[in-house]
């Protein structure tokens, strides 16, 4: 108590004289940051070689193709379309259930963030059940006379289906910027005949900003990057032509437009560079007021219908679908299809052993390219970024060839498949450390130091305590990102072990469909776990 | 910017109905049966030994009055003993769990751990593990002998036993020996019975986009590895230009775009299109699960399009396990395993003493066009055309 009151005194004293030098970070860091991240781009090696085994010409046709243009043009259409949908759910619930005075808060909190655990090929699969041809609302409709449902197929349903599943980004980060923001500075502009929404325009907006673009990049890769999704509902994107590629064993072409994709990718992280440039004082207004409840008055029944509406498309109609899978298989499939215990068990050993690499590695990079201040410093972050974009059946040849020619001892081991869980989600643990350290006063480590703490023990004795729901909350997502990945874990996993969806792929592939359910509903209720963690952590 | 593409990708596809087939097809094809495997494998699947002809047979109106299957007797074979590793192509290959399974039931001694991912991808694997002289496989299962080609050209693959080989006929096995097709998938065009009659369906696939009644009413499924291996052969028989050109003349009377085969059928069963090009055994899946479907079957004389690809075996380079290897491929085009295929999966069996189910044309009444099969590896320069001719 009497130490921490010491800090703020040292606090007070140093803030007139903002210091520069202390808040450097250490050469060293700086050199086992930049090699650490290096070693997760080791992958994209595989890239370069396959590439370069092209010929120009063969190249120049691949990428001036109509099909490529066409694809791209579609790709560029359909991130700028979820993302901006992401951004007018995500925010707009993330603002209700911080600032106002919606009722049952705490549930919607829940029931918006949680979506992010449901698969986005199986909510995919789910919204075709419901609202294909053929499906439960056509059915429920017929009796009316009404024979044809417009369409769930292209753009709009794709759009649709990702927003769903990944909005929950945007919600999180926008969430924490408006936890963590001084609402007196809005109080103080209301004083100053601000209306509300100049307020906010002026006041609440530029705070937050950083926070839903950093939401809103994940958002942007992961529709990127994503294969599953847009080919059930049946879009044409990049990651179709890659993967056709891929299947024809044409490996060359593959690796060109990987390259392509990442182009694109960096493209997005530029973007998200520019709105986060101005995040540098987000932790000098940082504080633990809140501002004033806003009052929704009239609103608070169509306020409340939103978030239900939501929560319905998201939450009960793929647990309704999969329940009716599950009940309308009568029969249970042959032997080799039983669903253990096992499956589960390597699934959650997997995401936990992913999450726990994955925070610590998170935690250099992201204090980095928190507290340094030479243009090198924020290029881990950047980098850790890259593998985020690179689809997962990329990541997999390209760890096939390299652990059989330099790690053969650990090909098909579960060591190589999780430093590809790393590689593909090591951001969203960098993200959400980085912020919290943002947060941090530096002049608390100034104060540690002044009071003869080494470096090292000042950053364990004051800063990770503080930012320590950061890194739980990048553990937690990691962690439900990772119980979904399928394609790189097909393609790694050791021979006979099976994971929640290495086994739900089987069971589809072989049309004992019934069987998907369960373990379906047990993935997204372990995942479900972990955002509850994700949750709890957000008020210290 | 998107409207040529929501012209093709916004039509009807039914994976509601893959859902509702599920229910009522893939369930009970494997448990309705009195005494079939289903029922058999839940009671834990420790019942050692005994394992007769009517496990391996499927169930179901297709499959009822069917001769025995001739051949060689499974009981005729040596016992499988030991450990097998097992790379099994996936999606329909997943169904071939089933026979892993009764093998491993009847052999106590025998068990194998698999592997299963899609065909080209464990190809690659396949090659960049030999390559790496750090093979993990015995036997590789594939479902499309483009898979097995690849493999092959790549000298990964050991020589398999004779017996196996003099099974099956020359033309469903590699020339040099170094893979054999396990069962047969025919090229088909599953049509609408309500809206064509047989003789309306053309006898060649050249006749097709010249054909006005199926204008603007067809479907396809271009991504579908089977669907390009069909592209393969037409480039094998005539050339590049011609299958450009044929692709190019399919576009322009209008098809439509299905990302799999089985989507094609369902949705010509539905009426929403009124034929497509698909695999053979997705119709007889479709009407498995809904006998009344208004769905049947045509195949073209002589050209690409009566093709018959294979699901094939090879014993990997390196392995060492071969005489296991050798055994089970034996086992695998036993009387019982062909019978297997034939009823549980609808593929035509391999071995002559097996009919295919229901009125399927025997294989030999169909006019398939000659051709070697290790050849439909070069799906690269397919897809490069494919992509050329704006089907991709």
């Amino acid at each position: 108590m009497s130490a921490s009151d010491r800090f703020e005194q040292l606090r007070e004293q140093a803030n007139g004289t903002a210091s520069d030098a202390s808040s450097q970070a250490p050469p060293v860091l700086t050199v086992v940051t930049i090699a650490l991240s290096l070693l997760l781009v080791s992958p994209l090696v595989w890239l370069a070689i396959h590439a370069s085994e092209m010929p120009t010409h063969r190249i120049v046709a691949l990428v001036t193709g109509e099909t490529a243009i066409g694809v791209t043009i579609n790709t560029l259409v359909l991130v700028t379309a979820v993302t901006g949908v992401s951004i007018l759910v995500g925010v707009p619930l993330a603002i209700l259930t911080v600032q106002t005075d919606l009722p049952f808060r705490r549930f919607w909190t829940v029931t918006s963030a949680l979506p992010l655990v449901v698969p986005s090929y199986i909510g995919a699969f789910a919204f075709v059940s419901a609202f294909g041809p053929r499906g439960e609302l056509a059915d429920l409709l017929a009796p009316f006379g009404v024979e044809q449902i417009p369409p769930i197929f292209g753009l709009h349903g794709t759009v649709l289906v990702l927003t769903l599943f990944t909005y929950p980004y945007v919600f999180l980060t926008t969430r924490a910027s408006l936890l963590s923001f001084d609402g007196t500075v809005v109080e103080a502009a209301r004083t100053l005949n601000h209306t509300r929404w100049e307020a906010f325009k002026r006041v609440t907006f530029p705070q937050i900003a950083p926070g839903i673009a950093a939401g809103a990049l994940l958002v942007a890769l992961y529709t990127l990057s994503d294969f599953g999704t847009p080919a059930i509902m049946q879009y044409d994107v990049f990651t179709r032509m890659i993967f056709t590629e891929q299947q024809a064993r044409n490996l060359d072409s593959a690796a060109v437009l990987s390259i392509l994709l990442l182009v694109m990718a960096m493209g997005i992280l530029g973007v998200e560079s520019r709105i986060s440039a101005g995040r540098d004082g987000a932790y000098v207004s940082s504080g633990d007021r809140r501002p004033g409840t806003i009052r929704l008055g009239y609103w608070k029944l169509p306020a409340t219908l939103f978030c239900a509406a939501i929560a319905t498309l998201c939450l009960a109609l793929p647990i309704g679908i999969l329940t009716q899978w599950l009940l309308r298989s009568e029969s249970t499939a042959p032997g080799q299809f039983t669903f253990g215990l096992t499956p589960i068990l390597n699934s959650v050993g997997l995401a936990a052993a992913a999450a726990a690499i994955c925070v610590v590695v998170a935690l250099p990079i992201a204090y980095l390219a928190a507290r340094g201040d030479s243009g090198l410093s924020s290029l881990p972050e950047r980098i850790s970024y890259v593998g985020y974009a690179v689809p997962g059946v990329v990541i997999g040849l390209s760890l096939i060839y390299l652990a059989l020619r330099f790690v053969p001892f650990l090909y098909q081991s579960v060591i190589v498949l999780v430093f590809a869980y790393v590689v593909r989600f090591l951001p969203q643990a960098v993200g959400t450390t980085e912020s919290s350290i943002l947060q941090v006063d530096p002049s608390y480590i100034e104060a540690a130091r002044s009071l003869g703490y080494a470096p090292l023990s000042a950053f364990r004795e004051v800063v990770l305590p503080l930012v320590a729901p950061g890194i739980a909350a990048g553990a937690a997502l990691v962690f439900l990102t990772t119980m979904k990945e399928l394609p790189a874990t097909l393609m790694l996993r050791p021979t006979g072990f099976e994971t929640i969806v290495t086994y739900i792929w089987l069971v589809r592939g072989a049309a004992y469909q019934g069987q998907a359910a369960v373990p379906a509903l047990i993935l997204v209720g372990v995942s479900g776990l972990s955002m509850l963690v994700i949750l709890r952590q957000e008020r210290r | 910017m998107t409207d040529s593409h929501d012209d093709a990708s916004g039509r009807a596809v039914a994976p509601a109905s893959r859902r509702r087939f599920l229910a009522l097809g893939g369930a009970s094809l494997a448990t309705a049966l009195t005494g079939c495997s289903g029922i058999l494998n839940n009671g834990g699947g420790s019942s050692s030994g005994a394992v007769s002809l009517a496990d391996f047979r499927g169930s179901g109106p297709l499959v009822e009055q069917r001769e025995s299957p001739s051949g060689t007797s499974i009981e005729d074979l040596p016992d499988l003993e030991g450990e097998l590793t097992l790379y099994l192509g996936g999606g329909e290959g997943g169904l071939y769990l089933d026979l892993i399974e009764l093998l491993e039931r009847k052999y106590e001694n025998f068990s194998a751990s698999h592997r299963l991912e899609p065909s080209s991808d464990l190809a690659n694997t396949i090659i960049e593990e030999y390559e790496a002289d750090a093979t993990q496989a015995d036997v590789f299962m594939a479902v499309d002998a483009g898979s097995l080609g690849a493999v092959a050209n790549a000298g990964a693959t050991a020589p398999l036993p004779e017996e196996a080989l003099s099974a099956v006929p020359e033309d469903f096995q590699d020339g040099q020996g170094r893979w054999v097709g396990i069962a047969g998938r025919a090229r088909s065009i599953p049509y609408n019975t309500d809206q064509f009659s047989a003789s309306e369906i053309p006898s060649t696939v050249q006749q097709f986009p010249e054909t006005a009644a199926l204008q603007g009413t067809m479907g396809w499924a271009p991504t579908y590895s089977a669907f390009q291996s069909f592209v393969t052969a037409m480039r094998l028989l005539r050339d590049d230009d011609e299958t450009r050109r044929w692709l190019q003349a399919m576009l322009d009377h209008g098809i439509t775009e299905y990302n799999n085969e089985f989507v094609v059928s369902n949705t010509v069963a539905d009426g929403t299109i009124g034929a497509g090009f698909a695999n053979h055994y997705y119709a007889l899946r479709v009407q498995s699960g809904r006998p009344d479907a208004p769905i049947a079957l045509a195949f073209t004389e002589g050209d690409a399009g009566a093709l018959v690809n294979v699901s094939g075996l090879e014993i990997v380079q390196g392995t060492d396990n071969s005489e296991l290897a050798a055994n089970f491929v034996r086992h695998v085009l036993s009387a019982e395993a062909q019978e297997f295929f034939a009823t549980r999966t609808f593929a035509y069996p391999m071995i002559p003493g097996v009919a295919p189910v229901g009125d399927l044309p025997r294989i030999d009444e169909l006019n398939p066009p000659d051709i070697d099969l290790t050849e439909l590896a070069d799906v690269s320069g397919t897809v490069d055309l494919m992509r050329d001719a704006g089907v991709l």
